[in-house]
């Protein structure tokens, strides 16, 4: 949201937060150092516009196709950009590590992108089929791939975090989600579907009618199923910060680079706090937009009823949406970046504990800068990180 | 002060070595407390690099390693500072720098929606004449199931489409004899698909590739059939001039240059999006009145009232197309008006249906 609405600043932007984040990290005594350019990002989204123009005009040209090709181009074009995600962001990965410094010693990242790009395309269909369930030892698999081609210098990197464990903190959100559903889908086995299909085979202008007749309990059965997919999306919205804390947690404490083993005790209640001060400033920004808002429609009303609304008056108005629009995204993102964003990686940071350090003294350079196409294309394809 | 400490890293292994740095007049040197020379920088070579802020962080530019030197003492950083030409502690050079960036970004998304705003209307309108007509069909196919799924909102009932049903035949007769008279004598490069359908709105709509819809509501409203005529006349003046085609192409690339350049990508639903830009007509105002112009001459030469089409823009307020929300009293309206009734062929018109023609035309949504 951020990137559509700053247009080439974007570049730069993102540049200034990860030399930031970057130079403010600190393992064993020593800070990172991040020698990326925006000007490198820049050409990077260049370059993967002007690959990406041909993939775009052979998509548009087969969602023209009236045949099977047509009919397919859709779910084409999403397995394609879908993969070709992938692919960037494996590869940004790749930019980003490689411009990562540590005392004087550059990471970097093997690996075959493609090969990265399948194997996640692979993961998420397993885990869309097992409602999510398989999501725990997709990342984990996903992580391990990364992390055994990741370097710093010649010391190889691994990934040590189990699936199953992930599954068994994981699995009481997933239930406290699911059942709702559950519970919705159980009201819906109730109906009497064969009367119900020979009411909608019938057509006509009764058939709500005739459908009611025949099931006393459908109208019931929906305003039961709604209740409860309210209940299941406001379950997700108040467990994801305990998502991201587990997630978090596992994640740090599963890093390995030879000897060194990282150990994380992020505490829950710290990143609830995060995104409690995000809503809290939300709140205050949507109230102040609000009364800006109310204000400027009581101009516009003021001048129609003078009757001084022509042309001129009209892209004004215009404009004034626009440049609203652009305000609110902009604040709303800041806000996120600054409370919850920042919040994290500073929680993050401090609740690491390393062990196995003489391992870092004596690493010997490896690895080149790699080019960042990957950044570029992550960056259109709407798949980027900060 | 020409001397203080350090930490050293020489880009080879990550070794972190305690060491004294002296400031000569060439450049600055790297040593440690053995007396093991480590490295001789002249300062034109040293840049500044980011760091934390109560560090300074240097390192030498085209160095093939990434050897860095990092000096905590604020005071003794200053002095380096002093003598180095692209050490920029102060991060005036960077402000500098980063204002320029900004201009450059207003600048660029202002030629953005320039070209968004002059150049791809520009370019649909040169490119869409160079289009074959075979690629026009197909674009007008893949746009028209779209379209008649948004159209086609009724739950149940008669067929979308007119003119099926048997007690409907006769209409659909006086229909293709009123369209064959116009056809003739437009000399289309393309074969024109006239279809009458279930809306209650005074409307009609012309897709790339020679589909035209005429809704019920407008034959509904229509007092003879020369006024259906006109309307219709101005439709193919719509798919003589290819507008439709210049509308899909304007709207495929303005979702292009916004989507691409702003980093949001927007794939699939590039014909749905087409379809949209067709149904919402964002046909301007030029396009309106050269549709208007065809029209009224297509109808004078076929031998038609040409001011049938005017009396028909008076009945719906100037709105051929759904979408066009003109006010009646509206000037433009008043304009075509006139303009069509100035450029209409004084001669007695010769009627497009007979009588019993047009009452089976008037009928022809009556149903089975
Ligand atoms: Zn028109």
């Amino acid at each position: 949201m951020l990137f559509v609405t700053l247009g080439i600043y974007r570049f730069w932007l993102v540049t200034d937060v990860r030399r930031f984040l970057w130079s403010n990290t600190e393992i064993a005594g020593e800070t990172l150092e991040y020698t990326g350019t925006a000007l490198e990002l820049l050409l990077g989204f260049l370059v993967a516009i002007s690959l990406l123009i041909p993939v775009y005009g052979g998509i548009f040209l087969a969602a023209l196709d009236l045949g099977i090709l047509g009919k397919l181009s859709g779910i084409i074009a999403f397995a394609a950009l879908g993969l070709l995600g992938q692919y960037a962001i494996y590869r940004a990965r790749r930019y980003r590590l490689t411009r990562t410094i540590y005392r004087g010693l550059r990471f970097h990242q093997q690996g075959s992108a493609w090969g990265y790009a399948f194997r996640a395309m692979l993961w998420w269909v397993i885990t869309a089929l097992t409602f999510g369930l398989a999501y725990p030892f997709q990342v984990a698999s996903l992580e391990r791939y990364k992390m055994r081609n990741t370097f710093y210098g010649d010391l190889g990197g691994s990934f040590e975090g189990s699936g199953f464990a992930l599954l068994l903190r994981g699995i009481p959100m997933w239930f406290l989600v699911f059942a709702p559903l559950v519970f919705a889908v159980r009201g819906f086995v109730a109906v009497d579907w064969k009367a119900l299909v020979d009411a909608l085979a019938q057509g006509g202008d009764d058939v709500m009618s005739r459908i009611e007749g025949g099931n006393p309990g459908l109208g019931a059965a929906i305003v039961f199923a709604m209740l409860m997919a309210g209940a299941s999306v406001t379950l997700a919205a108040l467990l994801y910060p305990a998502f991201q804390a587990v997630m978090l947690r596992w994640w740090s404490s599963g890093l390995r680079f030879g000897d060194v083993e990282v150990r994380s005790s992020l505490h829950m209640r710290h990143v609830y706090a995060a995104y409690a001060r995000f809503v809290g400033y939300a709140i205050l920004f949507s109230i102040v937009m609000g009364f800006v808002g109310a204000f400027l429609f009581g101009v516009v009303g003021v001048a129609a009823n003078l009757g001084k609304v022509d042309s001129a008056g009209e892209i004004a108005a215009t404009l004034a949406l626009l440049v609203g629009y652009v305000v609110t995204a902009l604040g709303f993102s800041t806000i996120y970046r600054a409370t919850v964003l920042l919040s994290l990686w500073q929680l993050g940071m401090e609740s690491l504990q390393l062990s196995g350090l003489a391992a870092l003294e004596k690493v010997k350079a490896r690895g080149r800068p790699a080019s960042p196409l990957g950044e570029g294309l992550a960056d259109a394809l709407n798949v980027g990180s900060y | 002060m020409n001397s203080g400490a350090g930490t050293y890293f020489d880009g080879v292994t990550s070794a972190r070595r305690d060491v004294v740095v002296e400031l000569t007049t060439g450049g600055l040197q790297v040593s440690d407390r053995d007396g093991h020379l480590w490295a001789q920088w002249p300062y034109e070579e040293i840049e500044g690099l980011t760091a934390p802020d109560n560090m300074l962080r240097l390192g030498r530019r085209g160095s093939a390693t990434l050897e860095r030197l990092e000096i905590r003492d604020p005071a003794f950083a200053a002095e380096i500072d002093a003598r180095s030409a692209h050490v920029d502690r102060t991060g005036a050079l960077q402000r500098s720098q980063r204002m320029r960036v900004i201009g450059w970004s207003i600048g660029a998304t202002a030629s953005l929606l320039l070209v968004a705003w002059f150049g791809v209307p520009a370019i649909a309108t040169r490119l869409t004449p160079l289009l074959p007509v075979t690629f026009e069909s197909v674009l007008g196919d893949a746009v028209n199931a779209q379209v008649r799924g948004m159209l086609d909102i009724r739950k149940a009932g008669a067929a979308f489409d007119c003119g099926i049903a048997a007690a409907e035949i006769p209409g659909r007769i006086a229909l293709d004899k009123l369209v064959r008279r116009l056809e003739a004598v437009a000399a289309l490069p393309l074969h024109l698909r006239t279809n009458v359908v279930r809306r209650s709105e005074a409307n009609a709509l012309a897709l790339p590739g020679g589909q035209v819809y005429v809704f019920q509501g407008l034959i509904a409203k229509a007092d003879n059939a020369d006024e259906v005529a006109g309307v219709i006349a101005h439709e193919i003046g719509h798919v003589a001039h290819r507008d439709g085609t210049k509308a899909v192409l304007e709207g495929g690339g303005l979702s292009f240059l916004f989507g691409m350049l702003l980093g949001d990508f927007v794939g699939g639903g590039a014909v749905v999006l087409a379809a949209k830009t067709v149904l919402q007509s964002t046909y301007t105002r030029e396009a309106e009145s050269a549709a208007d112009a065809y029209g009224t001459e297509l109808m004078n030469k076929a031998g038609g009232d040409a001011r049938a089409l005017a009396s028909m823009l008076e009945k719906t307020g100037g709105a051929t197309e759904p979408g066009m929300k003109i006010l009646m009293d509206h000037p433009d309206t008043k304009a075509r008006v006139v303009a069509i009734n100035k450029s209409a062929a004084a001669v007695s018109p010769s009627p497009f249906l007979e009588a019993g023609e047009w009452a089976a035309l008037k009928k022809i949504c009556a149903g089975s």
